[in-house]
């Protein structure tokens, strides 16, 4: 099975890996540019504003002698994300001089950009026209209802109340790598998978967009112009109403996925239909390494093993599931307990003792987030001893050889495995057994030693 | 239990109001009891309370309720200190670590609140402000079930007159129903109203309500003067009353109360507190739910050891200030609870005496107090001529309070006869678990009375009140050779014996004796239940040691100098010492072996060092010292000890407290400086545990032990028919005394159960 890397990378990453003509063609429209330039490193951002009017390349000599000998470093990484964006065109002339010229196209598009602005293809509706909008709060809990339903579903859950639209086809992909399935059991969430639940939603949310982005090719979509249309949609103003109907087929299509994410809300008229993106589809251009949106904890973990988790979500107590006991659920708390059974069901598929612990402290309830430890050490230590005490045992493949016919051979072939130092038990010396247990990698040789000495 | 179904929610509650009223055998009416247990067992028993409606101001509110009685307290709210002494009152307490309790509210909770005068209307409303949520329909309906007969009836010992007294006459028109007890009544002359009651009024309750939740009118309504009817019965036909108006009975259980203010039959007794004891706010407490409305009730009050339960019962006698008996586990702590009365009250020495087999004390003037064991009281055999006629004045005396101590060990049939045997007019249970093995706690609340008080143990640590301990469990891994015989089913015998002898376990065991005796300079207890290894550590070791078969007087001596000298500070006990030996100066515990699953042995042994020592400041949170006690529970790793450790420690981790597993003792550097370092010295260890017989590497067997019987009950022994038939058995034992070892013929030498003693023999020991 591939490894999916889940660590998520930056939207700009699948940016730059796509072909040439593809970026061309996505810089053509002035927000990508817009959001291209914000995703940059601070350096490389300093470097297109400098470079905006000039027309002519520019020596990398020249270029290095604008920093400091100790950024040395970060120039390079400036200068090697332009160039993997196709934003820097290296060129190495016969005097073998290298020069940077900035893409036209971007130049330009970001020059109008800066000069003239830049309008939306289409403007906010009127609010006359779009009565009944909802509330930001009404928006915020949606937009977080539909996540929540959606990975519910993605860990098959029995908990969903109503399964979303998202075809089961598309789900399957999503559940590429966080899922596994053995056949006739019911699918298990990965290591990956657990890892995945354990992310703040932004980044969960990056994850599920990037499998989407890369699977558009199949579903005949051009992964540039969804990249293109994510971005612009990312310029929308949260709780605004736009029209339907100034998406083209494939947006349309589109959008009503992302409702099913949560990322626009879908209303219908009397006459026309909208979309109102909500903070989720607006935060998509922000770069992942501000986390500001921290979350605040929840989980209160008692020396007793006993578990508090101040939370009114299904998908919390989907995940305290993954590795306690959840024994009572109230409105706004879900009390749960460790158990030894609980973690060794977690541990079987693949959770670490370190994800579950890095999982309490970091949601741990700001009631006892101060406390040093903010989960009692008891109950870290003991889950680590737990998982160590799974491993305590280890597992050599091995061959077990019985019926010499003389102890001369049985002493012979000990001797011979024991030149390997594969030799794992031997029979006592006083028994008439006459067994030996050698590990498997050493089979081929014993068994042409044995063979020969048959002979 | 039904909940087999998965995952499922399941919302089958274990009581109902219907069931209350209908059932008919003891056992079933406290099924409520269980359902601590049955939470914690098996999987899938989640409870969906998702449904009950939030109050829009529930952060200000300290608690969940659910339906099935379950009751989750915040310990950050600010009104926790009031949410925690009304549930007190009214549930029982599951755990209590720091940020979260969880209390279960049972049919037998709820009887105890309604005796310290509490009504269900109380209970209700302030359940009721004090919940995040609206109450779940069940729970009301449970406590209005559960609470209808409760504390209705009262019976009172007025002026020497038994009277059985209610608001509520039409209760007692209900009571006059039944054959026996229509039959005990005396109608005397003086009776008015028309169902010839006597109609007097009560003080109301003051102090024991939460009075900072009621409002006004609720205050009020519970300091009024109540109309009380009642009337009164035979004397001697008490126990048979009390007997019909059980829960399998007419379901009316009585409550007890003396007013003892109004006694003026019984001769007071010269006593109070001297002015340098001061009780403490929790003591404090447990006594005003003791004498809330002016009369003293009957009841329990658990409080930690070390917290100081004597000063409360020395409190109690000196408020109710009439003669009392006072019964303990031992004679060590017969002599030690005649020590804290002169210590805490002005009684005279003539006023005390101790009743023992060593000391027949008898005391002067016409009230006094009487210190013995329960054994003394509820031997059946023969006595000597002296104890006998202390006997009989003990049985024909009125005592006005019959202070019992360590509840929860004596068997309930000692305790039956013991209080059948005394007539008293209150009875006061001290203890620190009230966690029996045998889950007959049941039989308690109906002898003694409900539960009035129970401390919260990591309160009382914050605020100094007792030791903070560090508890740790130690994994000592078996070494090779202990743990192929360990496996050997021919062994099976032996298994406690080599798990408790195992090198590993000694050699950290010495380890932590050095680094506690030479870097700390602390005072160290050595527990173990197995005899042989008790025998074969001490010697070893050359530590002094006190077991089933030491003698009172040699107790004393090895306690003296431990006590006292600064070249003993280590001592050895086996489970003699578990129970009310006062040991001050202990703050070390190594446990080497112990009684299977006992979670009570655990918490009574860790009592033996919660004793606050050093200055108060320093022991608050914050103090200097973090740790001032240290708790080390040695386990052999892979073997039936570990299960066990762990069931045993469930109940302190309830009360808060954490075990920290060290692994990796003695550090590995260790070399010959700790005994058993060479493999020889190991192997001779192992053949003198192999070749030990099976009776002596056992565990030591002391009489009435109500543990033994308890864990024993549900576990089943194989025997070789040799073994059934006493071929290696007392007999066997007896006779052997000089062919072993020392200590081991020491041991068979130990006064049996005089109950058990042949016929023959009973005159010759008596």
């Amino acid at each position: 099975m591939p490894q999916v890397r889940i660590i998520a990378k930056n939207f700009m990453d699948m940016v730059a890996a796509l072909p040439a003509m593809k970026l061309d063609k996505l810089y053509e429209n002035a927000f990508i540019c817009e959001a291209i330039l914000r995703s940059l490193p601070p350096l490389a951002k300093k470097y297109v504003l400098q470079m905006l009017c000039i027309e002519v390349p520019v020596t990398a000599k020249s270029m290095e002698e604008w920093v400091l000998p100790d950024g040395v470093s970060k120039h390079r990484v400036a200068i090697d994300r332009l160039i993997q964006l196709r934003i820097f065109t290296e060129t190495v002339d016969r005097k073998r001089e290298t020069t940077y010229t900035l893409n036209p196209i971007f130049q330009t598009n970001l020059k109008k950009l800066l000069l003239y602005g830049v309008v939306l293809p289409r403007e906010p509706m009127p609010s006359n026209v779009t009565v009944r909008l909802p509330s930001s709060e009404d928006l915020e809990a949606f937009a977080l209802g539909q996540w929540e339903c959606f990975l519910l579903q993605l860990i098959n859950s029995s908990q969903i109340e109503r399964p979303s639209n998202i075809s089961s086809s598309m789900m399957k992909i999503f559940q590429r790598g966080l899922l596994s399935q053995r056949d006739k059991e019911a699918p298990r969430l990965t290591e990956s998978g657990f890892q995945f639940l354990l992310m703040d939603t932004n980044a969960q949310l990056w994850y599920i967009i990037r499998e989407y982005i890369s699977n558009s090719e199949e579903r005949g979509v051009d992964s540039a112009d969804l990249i293109s249309f994510l971005l612009e949609l990312s310029f929308h103003v949260t709780g605004e109403a736009y029209n339907i109907n100034t998406l083209t087929e494939v947006q349309k299509n589109t959008i009503k996925d992302l409702a099913d994410l949560g990322l626009v809300k879908l209303q219908q008229g009397r006459k026309d239909s909208w979309f109102i993106p909500t903070r989720l589809a607006t935060n998509l251009s922000v770069s992942l390494t501000d986390s500001s949106s921290r979350k605040q904890g929840f989980v209160v973990v008692e020396t007793n093993f006993r578990l508090y988790a101040y939370s009114t979500s299904k998908l919390h107590c989907e995940i305290l599931r993954l590795f306690s006991r959840v024994e009572y659920q109230l409105p706004n708390l879900i009390v749960g307990a460790i158990t030894k059974e609980s973690l060794y069901s977690a541990f079987e598929n693949g959770i670490t003792a370190d994800q579950i612990i890095s999982f309490l402290q970091q949601n741990a309830h700001p009631r006892v987030a101060e406390r040093v430890p903010s989960v009692p050490e008891n109950v870290t230590d003991q889950i680590r001893l737990w998982e160590t005490d799974l491993n305590r045992v280890e597992m050599t493949p091995a061959y077990h050889y019985d019926g010499f016919p003389s102890r001369d051979l049985f002493e012979g072939a000990s001797d011979f495995a024991r030149g390997y130092n594969a030799l794992l038990w031997e029979d006592p010396e006083d028994s008439k057994k006459m067994s030996l247990v050698v590990k498997a990698e050493n089979h081929v040789h014993m068994r042409e030693y044995l063979s020969r000495q048959r002979q | 239990m039904g909940h087999g179904d998965k995952g499922r929610p399941s919302k089958k509650l274990k009581f109902s109001a219907k069931e209350i009223t209908h059932l008919d055998d003891e056992d079933a009416y406290f099924g409520g009891e269980d359902i601590d247990e049955d939470v914690r067992d098996g999987e899938g028993k989640k409870r969906d309370f998702t449904k009950l409606e939030l109050k829009p101001d529930h952060i200000n509110r300290p608690l969940w309720a659910c339906a099935d009685g379950r009751i989750f307290l915040e310990t950050f709210s600010p009104l926790y200190k009031q949410a925690y002494d009304f549930l007190i009152a009214i549930a029982e307490p599951v755990c209590r670590p720091e940020s979260m309790h969880e209390y279960n509210l049972t049919p037998h909770s709820l009887y105890a609140a309604v005796s310290v005068g509490l009504e269900t209307e109380t209970i209700i409303s302030v359940l009721n402000k004090l919940s995040k949520t609206k109450l779940p329909k069940e729970m009301i309906d449970f406590i209005h079930g559960s609470t209808a007969n409760y504390g209705k009836v009262k019976l009172v010992l007025k002026k020497n007159r038994y009277l059985v007294e209610s608001p509520f006459p039409e209760v007692l028109k209900t009571l006059l129903k039944d054959e026996v007890i229509s039959k005990s009544r005396i109608i005397s002359e003086g009776s008015r109203g028309s169902d010839g009651f006597t109609i007097s009024k009560t003080m109301g309750e003051i102090g024991a309500g939460p009075s900072d939740l009621l409002n006004e009118a609720e205050l009020a309504a519970a300091a009024e003067e109540k109309e009380t009817h009642a009337f009164e019965v035979d004397p001697t036909q008490v126990e048979n009353v009390k007997e019909r108006c059980l829960p399998n009975a007419l379901n009316y259980p009585m409550l007890e109360e003396y007013d003892f203010r109004n006694d003026t039959v019984n001769p007071d007794l010269d006593m109070e507190l001297k002015p340098q004891a001061q009780p403490r706010p929790y003591q404090e407490k447990s006594l005003s739910k003791m004498f809330g409305n002016g009369r003293a009730r009957s009841g329990i009050i658990v409080l930690p050891c070390g917290a100081g339960k004597s000063l409360v019962g020395v409190s109690a006698a000196s408020r109710i200030r009439k003669s009392c008996l006072c019964l303990a586990t031992n004679a060590v702590s017969v002599d030690q609870w005649a020590f804290q009365f002169k210590l805490w009250s002005t009684i005279r020495d003539e006023q005390i005496c101790r009743f023992t087999s060593d000391s027949k004390e008898r005391f002067r003037g016409n009230a006094g107090v009487v210190v013995t064991t329960y054994n003394m009281v509820a031997f059946g055999g023969k006595r000597s001529e002296e104890s006998e006629k202390i006997i009989e004045e003990i049985r024909n005396r009125e005592w006005g309070l019959l202070l019992m101590d360590e509840v929860h060990v004596v068997p309930a049939q000692m305790f039956r006869k013991v209080i059948s045997l005394t007539k008293s007019h209150c009875k006061l249970g001290l203890t620190a678990t009230l966690v029996r093995e045998d889950e007959r706690i049941t039989d308690l609340n109906f002898l003694i009375g409900p539960k009035l008080y129970e401390a919260n143990w990591l309160d009382l640590v914050k605020g100094g009140f007792i030791a903070n301990v560090q508890c740790a469990e130690v994994w000592c891994p078996m070494t090779k050779e202990f743990f192929a015989q360990y496996l050997k089913k021919e062994n099976s015998k032996k298994k406690q014996a080599l798990y408790v002898m195992n090198p590993n376990k000694f050699r950290a065991c010495e380890f932590l004796i050095r680094f506690h005796e030479q870097q700390r300079g602390d005072k160290i207890i050595v527990f173990a239940d197995n005899l042989f290894a008790l025998v074969e550590y001490a010697m070893k070791l050359r530590k002094p040691m006190i077991y089933g078969a030491t003698s009172h007087v040699e107790r004393t001596k090895i306690l003296e100098a431990f006590k006292t000298s600064r070249d003993v500070n280590t001592i050895f006990l086996s489970k003699v010492g578990d129970n009310s030996i006062d040991i001050p100066e202990a703050n070390v515990i190594i446990q080497i072996s112990s009684h299977a699953g006992s979670r009570r042995q655990e918490a009574q042994r860790l009592g033996r060092i919660l004793r606050a020592k050093g200055k108060l400041q320093d022991r608050m949170a914050g103090g200097k010292e973090e740790y001032n006690a240290f708790f080390y529970s040695l386990v052999s790793m892979d073997t039936q000890e570990m299960y066990y450790s762990t069931k045993r420690q469930q109940f302190l981790i309830d009360q808060g407290y954490s075990f920290k597993v060290i692994t990796g003792l003695p550090p590995p550097d260790s070399g010959p400086e700790l005994n058993y370092h060479s493999l020889d010295d190991q192997l001779a260890l192992l053949t003198k545990v192999l070749s030990a017989g099976d009776e002596a590497v056992g565990l030591e067997q002391l009489e009435e032990d109500a543990d033994d019987i308890a864990l024993h009950k549900a576990r089943r022994f194989g025997g070789s028919m040799s073994a059934m038939s006493g071929a290696n058995g007392m007999v066997y034992m007896e006779y052997s005394t000089g062919r072993h070892k020392l200590g081991k013929g020491q041991m068979k030498s130990k006064p049996k159960d005089p109950a058990k003693r042949h016929h023959l023999f009973k005159r010759r020991f008596g």
